[in-house]
């Protein structure tokens, strides 16, 4: 309701004999939700507004005749029967008010293109999961870390004194003492383990210096475009914890293994195309390539980046789609820094390792990409190397109450069932090109 | 009485002032100075009720199609007036409406008058009827379908709008005009009219039969028995609807049909009258959907 009729309402309310009270003013306000049902002019203020309403007509279209000019009613500012109604073109502000501002339709705006582009973001669901994001960045997996990965955690020189012990409280301070409740949720738990983890490998920093040239960053902003057969395709979006370094990382796979990636063939799924699941705009900025830091970062090669289920609340994602949601998030952060280093659209001579680590709390997923080409518009020549390691368990069970079956204990309180190579995988991730 | 009070306001917000009666004076004053600024440009008037939205069903105007499951209101047998108009319905579990395409030669925009493949991602219970749905999912698009009755996730199933001189041998969850189909084939989801969407034989373990074909039309046996004439371009599925076992379910107790949403019917005893028991007749005349050519006289 205008501002104005509500106060020549409030202020010709004594002429009225039924009063209208003030609550049933803001009920008769046109703007409370479903602004798309017209409210039909109802000459009667009676206390009963429950009464039968008949179903609505579509407004009669109006014509406007050139030589015609309808005579309405506006200029006698009273309903005359005969006379057509006014008509009042839409109002507009004639001056910049952010507070109400309203956006103009997809094809107005002045980033609007013709061609739509697919954009993946952190919320993206991906039907075929990591198949479908194989496809889309061109690369071949490999299901297992490689071994010079796995070897370095072996070396008692890279292992920290009392490591099991070290790790199995640090599971416990996130599964049950982080808390005054009788357990800590999994957002939280999982968030203060991953912390945890992660201080632990940072205590070897006193051997090893080149963990002190890593720092680590939360939520920075990643997006990057790049050119797939015919379509145009977008990462956009907020990271999980992001460790960057100021060199880069070593390459995992020599020259000949690259090379023979070009004889790999691409795994499609037919009926479906790679392009679901995906959002599809057509308001886009091209050639965005931004890492989310600004070029004089002093530590702009992105080393790992952690991934937790958790994070966001509205996303539920199965172990799939979260495992495609990594592998192309790492895509992306390779990938900007290729662009940045090579320029666009080339065959990488130095290839652009990022790792990442995924976990639930209780399940880790371990991920080392290898970026070698980033001409991605055909389905032939070089592809790009994921290393993928599966669900891996770090512990059992972490049980506040024991489960009791028939009176025997099942499973008892506290951790039971720890697995220590899980957390030599991380650090061995941890440790890759510190070593 | 109140359209005199209304006009007497509206009266007051003109620009040309009549005389007035000294009590509504005062009033006046405190009318121009907030009236002037809006009354120069023509006003309009303002509304003194607005539509009564309790009445209306607003969860169904969503036009956009969804896979994700919409919250639905029960109207407990209401109907826009209040009143009750369908006795026996009410309370129930819970129920999320999970959008069905019902028209399944629906092309996508850039692939249109292709015969197109589709993967079934999913086959679920519905809530809202007696069949299984299945989530199916083709090109960029997911939808929800009426799951056939040996419909698995990872089967792929084809739509195709092309009649050709031989029948195809079809499997079961494909769609099919009802011209490409042998005579004899069972079938589900039937159009009546090209294009509209299929409103026939759509519960669970129902199938009609196609009997034969007409020049241009085909003959279809619905479950009851009723014969039905429509054109042969109306598309069908093959097969047998999905939850074949669902007239064997037992309710057991009062409180499942509780469950479902059927409240008790009224114990009141009623003679029954000529309505009530068996009743044997012939079966009705074929219903034609087709306008065929009449044929005049000269």
């Amino acid at each position: 309701m205008f501002p104005e009729t509500a106060q020549c309402l409030k202020a010709a309310a004594p002429l009225f004999s039924q009063t209208v009270l003030l609550k049933d003013l803001s009920r008769l306000s046109t703007h409370g939700g479903g602004s798309h049902l017209q409210a039909r002019r109802h000459l009667s203020i009676s206390r009963c507004l429950t009464s039968k309403v008949r179903p609505v007509r579509t407004p009669r279209e109006r014509v406007e005749i050139p030589g015609l000019e309808a005579v309405t009613y506006g200029e006698k500012m009273h309903y005359v029967p005969g006379l057509s109604k006014p008509f009042h073109p839409q109002w507009e502000r004639s001056y910049k008010d952010p507070g109400h501002y309203r956006a103009p339709p997809a094809h107005e705006m002045p980033l609007f293109k013709d061609r739509s582009c697919f954009v993946f973001n952190q919320r993206t669901s991906a039907l075929e999961g990591v198949l479908q994001a194989l496809w889309l960045t061109k690369t071949k997996l490999i299901s297992s870390l490689p071994p010079q990965l796995l070897s370095l955690s072996e070396n008692p020189a890279n292992q920290i004194p009392d490591q099991d012990e070290r790790v199995q409280n640090a599971i416990k301070h996130a599964r049950f003492w982080d808390t005054t409740e009788e357990r800590p949720g999994k957002e939280r738990y999982s968030n203060t383990m991953m912390v945890n983890l992660l201080h632990l490998c940072a205590t070897l920093q006193s051997s090893h210096p080149a963990i002190g040239r890593r720092t680590q960053a939360e939520k920075c902003s990643l997006a990057t475009t790049w050119r797939r057969g015919e379509d145009l395709f977008q990462i956009r979006g907020q990271n999980g914890l992001l460790h960057t370094c100021m060199d880069p990382l070593p390459e995992v796979s020599g020259k000949q293994e690259v090379s023979d990636t070009a004889d790999h063939v691409l795994e499609t799924f037919y009926p479906v195309s790679p392009t679901i699941n995906l959002q599809k705009v057509n308001v886009y900025k091209e050639e965005m390539n931004c890492s989310g830091f600004r070029d004089d970062y002093p530590y702009p090669h992105a080393h790992t980046l952690f991934f937790l289920e958790g994070a966001d609340a509205n996303c539920k994602l199965r172990p799939d789609q979260f495992r495609a949601k990594m592998l192309m998030f790492t895509f992306g952060n390779a990938l900007v820094r290729a662009q940045k280093l090579y320029g666009p659209q080339r065959v990488l001579d130095r290839p652009v390792t990022v790792q990442a680590v995924g976990t639930n709390g209780r399940i880790f997923q371990f991920m080392v990409f290898q970026l070698n080409t980033t001409d991605l518009s055909g389905d032939d020549g070089i592809k790009n190397q994921v290393w993928l390691d599966e669900d891996v368990e770090l512990y059992d069970f972490a049980k506040v109450r024991p489960l009791i079956q028939r009176k025997q204990v099942k499973v008892p309180a506290g951790l039971a069932g720890y697995k220590p190579e899980a957390f030599s995988k991380f650090l061995s991730l941890y440790l890759h090109g510190a070593v | 009485m109140a359209l005199s009070c209304l006009t007497r306001a509206l009266r007051s917000m003109t620009l040309s002032q009549p005389a007035l009666l000294s009590s509504q004076g005062v009033a006046q004053t405190k009318l121009a100075p907030h009236v002037t600024g809006v009354v120069l440009n023509q006003c309009r008037g303002f509304l003194t009720t607005a539509s009564l939205k309790q009445n209306k069903t607003q969860w169904k105007l969503r036009e956009k199609y969804t896979i994700k499951p919409i919250g639905m209101k029960k109207t407990g047998g209401r109907d826009y007036t209040g009143k009750v108009r369908t006795h026996g319905i009410g309370g129930g579990h819970k129920q999320k409406y999970r959008m069905i395409d019902f028209q399944r030669l629906r092309y996508e925009p850039t692939k249109v008058d292709q015969p197109f493949d589709e993967k079934v991602v999913e086959v679920r219970y519905d809530p809202c009827r007696t069949a299984n749905i299945a989530m199916v999912a083709g090109g960029s698009r997911m939808r929800w379908i009426i799951a056939t009755e040996n419909m698995q996730p990872g089967d792929i199933i084809k739509t195709s709008a092309v009649i050709g001189r031989m029948a195809v041998s079809a499997n079961e969850g494909d769609a099919y005009p009802l011209g490409a189909l042998p005579v004899g084939s069972l079938v589900n989801n039937l159009e009546i009219q090209p294009g509209k969407g299929s409103e026939y034989i759509r519960a669970a373990g129902t199938s009609g039969v196609l009997l034969r074909k007409v020049n241009g039309t085909a003959i279809i046996q619905l479950p009851s028995k009723q014969q039905v004439q429509v054109l042969e371009t109306c598309m069908v599925t093959v097969g047998r609807v999905s939850n074949i076992d669902h007239n064997k379910q037992i309710i057991g107790k009062a409180g499942r049909n509780r469950w479902l949403g059927i409240r008790p019917s009224s114990g009141l005893w009623q003679r029954k009258g000529g309505w009530a028991g068996r009743k044997i007749k012939p079966l009705p005349p074929m219903k034609v959907y087709v306008n065929l050519p009449s044929i005049s006289a000269s």
